[in-house]
């Protein structure tokens, strides 16, 4: 992953990713400035908390699907197992998709956990066990996140793979046979 | 996928069966584990019934790490149950239409990949509704509970306990962040060490399921305490907590006892009514 935006693109659905960002720059930054302005712990929880868990459905249901074509969820089958889903566009959506919005999405969504994780260490070096709390909740949403959209991506690469070399293999077996049968 | 039939340079007979066979081989290979995402059922207007079948879909063994799905607040480390291997082959027919790239999310919903924000954002909705529906009032699904909670979701044992953590630190006089941060860590650990106490119990049911369940049957108590706060005599706001009490343990009574076997269904219960009566207490205590 490179640290600069690709070039030579604009970005496809800029409202989608302002979202994206919006609601994690919003929890960072109420977390940051809050104790400036408000003295009361119950506000900052509130809606950093709050702003998080919007952030979390955003990316989950909406930025993940329409940036980079990506879906999880969890389901329960009828012999009351829990299944986890895992939906990935076809491989010529998931290759028309614009290349700078997925840039985007994965590096605000680990930059995000990184951040959190730094403010917690912060909180635990203060002995501030409330806004660790705060810190904690926020964390377990992003690295929810990252873990599920992670494994999307790695089952999408997975499976481009596998077809790839089945018709691959397939195709490689016929000609052979064709081959011998002319023979 | 497309059709890969030549129809305009008449191609020897070999090649013709072998391009047919490996046409035969695509769709064999797709409908025994599809790879694509197919266009799936339109999706119905009401929600219960779970979501499009994805066709990407792998069942995954969850490793270590259980990432919590749509409402998190209180994910734990805790291991899930192995999921059994749901190869969701949804073999159509004609498995090689792609779905309309609407990228902009607005156009006819094919699955739930390219469907509007509104209707996840409704579909969530109503699924928080029916999940209180099914939970807290009377209904003929109680009878089974493994089917009520099918459709389990964070968000509703979210806002509950937030409600409640508001509701009781706005009636505290004093220490009111404390009170709601101790409210909300309460319920919240608690959701999961109840939980885990049935899953160590030998009990049947998925944790998040359990999760979920508990944060659901805080709803009569988020209205008792919500009543308290408006009205602040010691004796109403007994008989409310009490009988808000008796309809949480009412509620979560037949899904708690029918996931473990008999012989335990008091060690699974008790700490149960217990966390309801810490919070029943809470709440007649703050003024």
């Amino acid at each position: 992953m490179d640290l600069n935006p690709p070039p030579g693109e604009n970005y496809a659905n800029p409202r989608i990713c302002f979202f994206h960002v919006l609601f994690k720059a919003g929890a960072l930054a109420f977390y940051i400035l809050s104790a400036l302005f408000f003295d009361s712990f119950v506000i900052i929880f509130v809606v950093t908390v709050l702003l998080s868990a919007l952030d979390f459905w955003v990316v989950k249901n909406v930025s993940g699907r329409i940036l980079v074509g990506l879906r999880w969820w969890n389901e329960i089958d009828d012999n009351g197992e829990s299944v986890w889903k895992f939906e990935c566009l076809d491989q010529e959506s998931l290759a028309r998709m614009n290349k700078k919005d997925s840039w985007l999405f994965w590096w605000t969504l680990y930059l995000t956990a990184v951040v959190w994780i730094f403010f917690g260490i912060f909180s635990l070096i203060r002995f501030q066990a409330d806004y660790l709390l705060v810190v904690g909740v926020c964390l377990t949403l992003s690295i929810a996140n990252i873990v599920g959209f992670t494994k999307c991506r790695k089952d999408a690469k997975k499976q481009i793979q596998q077809f790839a070399s089945q018709t691959i293999a397939n195709r490689f077996s016929s000609t052979i046979q064709s081959a011998f049968s002319v023979v | 996928m497309s059709e890969n039939k030549p129809n305009t340079i008449p191609l020897p007979e070999t090649a013709q069966s072998d391009i047919d066979e490996i046409e035969n081989l695509i769709t064999a290979s797709v409908q025994l584990a599809p790879s694509t995402v197919q266009p799936v059922r339109p999706p119905s207007p009401t929600p219960p019934p779970p979501p499009s079948i994805p066709v990407s879909t792998s069942a995954y063994i969850p490793p270590n790490i259980p990432p919590p799905q749509n409402k998190p607040a209180f994910v734990p480390a805790a291991p899930q149950q192995p999921s059994n291997v749901n190869s969701n082959a949804n073999a159509g027919p004609k498995p090689v239409i792609p779905p309309r790239s609407n990228m902009t999310g607005f156009g006819p919903p094919q699955n739930t990949l390219t469907e509007p924000v509104w209707e996840t954002v409704k579909r969530d909705v109503m699924r928080i509704v029916s999940n209180l529906k099914l939970v807290v009032f009377p209904n003929p699904y109680r009878e089974d509970p493994g089917k009520a909670m099918r459709d389990w979701d964070l968000w509703g044992p979210f806002f509950f306990i937030v409600f409640l953590g508001l509701t009781l630190s706005w009636s505290a006089s004093i220490e009111k962040s404390q009170v709601f941060a101790v409210a909300f860590a309460l319920l919240a650990t608690g959701a999961v060490i109840l939980t885990l106490n049935v899953l160590l119990l030998g009990g049947r049911i998925i944790f998040f399921q359990s999760v979920s369940l508990l944060g659901y049957c805080l709803f009569p108590l988020v209205v008792g305490a919500f009543i308290c706060m408006l009205k602040d005599n010691v004796v109403m706001k007994m008989v409310v907590v009490c009988v808000t009490l008796g309809w949480s343990s009412w509620a979560a009574y037949p899904f708690i006892s029918t996931a473990v076997n008999l012989r335990r269904k008091a060690l699974a219960i008790y700490p149960v009514l217990l966390m309801y009566v810490s919070v029943g207490f809470l709440i007649i205590a703050i003024n």
